[in-house]
């Protein structure tokens, strides 16, 4: 059983964001980190193949050369092995050129469980695991607080309004999982110096055999805009009357603006 | 192909998302001289289809209307939209999104998302999102020669649902699922399917659907202390939301979590139409921008989100 957890490397949460002059995220600038939903699925990874449900874990990013790092910090929390997808052509991908080269790496690869975090810190699109389960033609179980691996089927734990619900499907499967599955471990000294010598592979759009005309210059999107967002309007502060006062005169306000 | 589809999800009736974007596919078809064609799925979904017409829809095509994975109504949708179209609308909900994808990967169409305003310029689709914390917005458009329908997740809230005289054509797609068929068939996409349901408690008022919630945090101190927030949540009509801290606390289920476990993030601009904060330490949860307005008390010993109680529009 093998499984290769999805990995993007993201600004840390604390950078200061900018978008460069033709409307891209500056990820150059920014301290990047891996995106911390992601540190979950790794953990989820982890915890299967420690409790020898799992034999291999292998981290898969697409990303600009940088995303080694992340690619080695995962390797240092455990894990086997890593593949980055780097190519000039891949600046500005969307969702639909990441999700279709991420598939092209995993059919490649054929884990029986590609597992993604929920959502990326910088998109937000929470769309990659649907895409890439829909192009590989595979089932996708989502935003699972747990994976369970057994014979050949994959079983998810996913909340509902009342409860939660096991969803199954038949290996191989796409997944992602919340911050439900557990704290992510880090990364020890020795798992630091182990990381060094662990292989980290490197495939460009032509080892996946991917030409840069199908993936329509990387984009069917393209940002024609960038501004700063409108002032908000003044605050206006209820302070210095007794609570009571104070709580109806919010719902006055509230009222008059019809929001209750 | 001037069609703009939107998701319809129900749950026994249309979701308040189903009735959002049934509004705003119809201001978007007018604007583009098409129609407005609604994707009903979940339970309730072929009865209620055609009350969707309130809302603006022309047509409705019901893809299953059975409680399954959304994913398990991937093909049916993918061929209901396949020969084109302007736009799909689909809610920015775990659901919504899943689907959305599926649609992405299934036919190479472009996505945008999640934004909180769309219109057409010159006949071309400009979604509007906020980017980056709130710090920009961009207005991003599907690139030269892109096929349609554009993917478009709308945050909750950016259309106001306008009720009309209107009625909807209903019909039932090819490949539809019913509450009776299996959903797995190997010549589809593969499904998943739910083999155990487990309920812990009665049903929370689900807050994806909250126009109004009333979020709490450490600060608030205990189960009591949320009892109380739900005083305020029921006299609102709205939801109690809680952080992650609480919920690990066992003060509130997970269910009521709000922040990265998929059921409302305020950090990715889900906004409902208020949010009433007490007693959450200045986490990245709460996005600027994201809520039409707020109601905060700071906590002492963490650190607030603001410095003072105020009302922010
Ligand atoms: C501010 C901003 C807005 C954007 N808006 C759009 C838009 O509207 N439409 C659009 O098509 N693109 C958009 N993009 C581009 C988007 O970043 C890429 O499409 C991205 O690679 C995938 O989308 P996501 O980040 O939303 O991933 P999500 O779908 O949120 O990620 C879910 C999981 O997929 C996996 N994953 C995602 N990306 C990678 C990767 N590169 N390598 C390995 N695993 C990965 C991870 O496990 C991750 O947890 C935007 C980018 C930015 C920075
Ligand atoms: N040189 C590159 N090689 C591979 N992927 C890249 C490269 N540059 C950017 N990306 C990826 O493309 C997506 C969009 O990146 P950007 O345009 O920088 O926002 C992100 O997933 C990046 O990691």
């Amino acid at each position: 059983m093998k499984i290769v957890v999805c990995v993007k490397q993201v600004p840390a949460t604390t950078a200061e964001k900018r978008y460069t002059s033709d409307f891209r995220l500056d990820r150059a600038s920014a301290e990047s980190v891996i995106n911390p939903l992601d540190e979950y699925a790794i953990e989820q990874a982890l915890r299967l193949q420690e409790a020898g449900a799992v034999e291999s874990v292998a981290y898969l990013s697409m990303g600009p050369e940088q995303t080694a790092e992340a690619l080695r910090r995962a390797l240092a929390m455990g894990g086997d092995e890593a593949y980055l997808v780097t190519d000039g052509g891949l600046g500005g991908a969307d969702l639909w050129a990441t999700a279709r080269v991420l598939a092209a790496a995993l059919d490649k690869l054929a884990p029986d469980v590609a597992l993604m975090g929920m959502a990326s810190d910088d998109a937000k699109g929470s769309l990659v695991p649907g895409a890439v389960a829909a192009i590989r033609g595979l089932p996708l179980l989502s935003y699972g607080s747990e994976l369970r691996l057994e014979d050949s089927v994959a079983r998810i734990r996913r909340l509902n309004a009342t409860g939660y619900d096991i969803i199954e499907a038949p290996l191989p499967v796409v997944a992602s999982v919340t911050d439900q599955v557990g704290e992510p471990r880090y990364a020890s000294l020795k798992g630091i110096m182990a990381a060094k010598r662990k292989p980290l592979e490197t495939w460009s759009l032509a080892d996946l055999g991917i030409s840069a005309d199908e993936l329509h210059g990387a984009a069917l999107t393209r940002v024609v805009e960038v501004r700063p967002p409108e002032p908000k309007a003044p605050t206006e502060r209820i302070e210095g009357i007794p609570p009571e006062e104070a709580a109806s005169r919010i719902a006055d306000w509230l009222a008059a603006r019809k929001l209750i | 192909m001037s069609e703009v589809f939107f998701l319809a999800e129900f749950a026994g009736t249309p979701a308040r998302s189903a009735q959002e974007l049934a509004t705003g596919a119809a201001k978007l078809a007018r604007e583009a001289g098409g129609q407005a064609v609604g994707l009903a799925y979940g339970e309730g979904a072929a009865d209620g289809a055609a009350a969707l017409g309130t809302w603006g829809a022309a047509r409705v095509i019901v893809l299953g209307d059975s409680n399954a994975p959304v994913i398990t109504h991937a093909a049916a949708a993918a061929s209901a939209i396949r020969d084109g179209g302007l736009a799909l609308l689909a809610p920015a909900t775990p659901n919504g999104r899943d689907l959305a994808a599926a649609m992405v990967g299934l036919l190479g169409v472009p996505a945008f998302g999640p934004v909180r305003a769309v219109r057409f310029e010159d006949g071309r689709l400009r979604a509007e999102a906020s980017t980056l914390q709130g710090t920009s917005v961009t207005i991003s458009e599907p690139s030269d020669g892109a096929p349609g329908p554009a993917v478009v997740l709308a945050l909750a809230g950016t259309f106001t649902p306008e009720e009309s005289s209107g009625t909807a054509s209903v019909e039932t797609a090819e490949t539809a699922e019913t509450a009776e068929t299996a959903p797995a068939d190997g010549g589809r996409l593969a499904a998943p399917r739910i083999v155990e349901s487990h309920a812990e408690g009665k049903a929370a008022v689900n807050l994806e659907e909250a126009q109004v919630i009333v979020a709490g945090g450490r600060g608030v101190g205990s189960s009591d202390g949320f009892a109380q927030l739900q005083q305020l949540a029921d006299a609102l009509g709205g939801a109690v939301g809680a952080s992650r801290a609480a919920a690990d606390a066992g003060w509130v289920p997970y269910q009521l979590q709000i922040g990265q476990t998929g059921k409302v993030d305020l950090r990715r601009h889900s906004a409902p139409g208020g949010y009433a904060d007490s007693g959450e330490c200045g986490g990245h949860q709460q996005g600027p921008g994201c809520p039409h307005w707020r109601v905060r008390r700071p906590v002492r010993g963490w650190r607030p989100v603001c410095d003072r109680p105020q009302v922010d529009r």
